[in-house]
């Protein structure tokens, strides 16, 4: 009697590795951190443009179509490595891109833009990173996809690879079919 | 002789575990309101840097938790209390923000199945002792 209850922990424990085990081996970054924001209306802003001379105003320039929202700035590395990403996104899917210069020098941004080349439809300058903190932002490049309704559908901290603009692009396939 | 070796070595401990207790606060982003700042610290304590992840925003030196920071000194010098400020946090960051996890349906596991394990591992506890005396 007493050597079978002893079998009940080591059950007990092999549950438990194997849990461990599994979380693993299963695809996650546990430093990621789900946004607050998802399927809720995107945060009011309104700010200064990098190309227009005229003001940015978040409700005017949402909820028409989808719409894709790049925190982005000219100091940060991996943002110049997705860049192609969000280049492909404007030129092969055809979508609005509004890109947010987070805490940076507009000069530069222009320079940075001109050299690599322009996907977004409009640069909305965040220079104290406040619209960063009203959408949830803790690390850029942080990329947002935004249904025609206005509302925030898919958030991803870091850099697009290749899996991601896959997965975003499914996505809005499917945001587009429920239409 | 001895004493004096004793008290020396108790204040030269006491000197360098003062200059040892770790906060990120810059000398211009204190509050000229002692109660204002008492309060701001308190709510940056738990605060957590997104960034570090498992430090406090009173703690890390990241540029994110420096600005988190300021807006919580601004906020309380718009006049609003620590509940909002927390509200306003969490409704941007989610409740990862908080160091301390609320009380939620969601986090009751969470927060009641360290008491649940203890209670069975007593249990288990006195009924593998009461068949143990039996044989």
């Amino acid at each position: 009697m007493v050597k079978q209850i002893l079998i009940i922990p080591s059950i007990f424990f092999l549950i438990i590795v194997s849990i461990f085990f599994y979380l693993l081996i299963i695809d996650r970054n546990p430093s990621e951190i789900p946004s607050n924001l998802i399927n809720k209306t995107i945060p009011f802003f309104e700010t200064e443009s990098l190309f227009k001379n005229k003001k940015f105003i978040s409700s005017e320039e949402f909820g028409n179509e989808i719409v894709l929202v790049n925190f982005f700035a000219t100091w940060c590395k991996p943002c110049r490595d997705e860049h192609g990403y969000i280049k492909k996104f404007q030129s092969k899917e055809k979508l609005r891109i509004i890109g947010i210069n987070y805490k940076d020098d507009p000069e530069k941004a222009n320079a940075w833009l001109k050299d690599l080349g322009n996907p977004y439809s409009d640069v909305p300058l965040d220079k104290n990173g406040r619209i960063a903190i009203d959408w949830g932002v803790y690390g850029i490049p942080e990329t947002f996809v935004i249904s025609s309704d206005g509302i925030i559908k898919y958030r991803h901290v870091g850099p697009i690879t290749k899996k991601i603009y896959k997965k975003i692009n499914l996505l809005i396939a499917t945001l587009k079919l429920k239409k | 002789m001895i004493n004096k070796i004793f008290v020396t070595l108790v204040s030269f401990l006491f000197f360098f575990n003062l200059l040892n207790i770790s906060y990120a606060v810059e000398p211009n982003e204190i509050m000229k309101n002692k109660d204002h700042e008492i309060r701001a610290r308190n709510i940056s304590k738990n605060v957590r840097c997104m960034i570090c992840q498992n430090q406090s925003i009173d703690e890390s030196n990241a540029p994110l938790a420096k600005d988190l920071r300021v807006l919580i000194r601004n906020e309380i010098k718009k006049g609003k209390s620590d509940d909002e400020i927390y509200f306003f946090l969490t409704e941007r960051y989610g409740d990862f923000i908080l160091l301390k996890p609320p009380l939620k349906l969601n986090t009751l596991a969470l927060w009641f199945l360290p008491f649940v394990f203890l209670v069975v591992g007593v249990l288990i506890l006195f009924f593998y002792n009461k068949k143990y005396r039996k044989v």
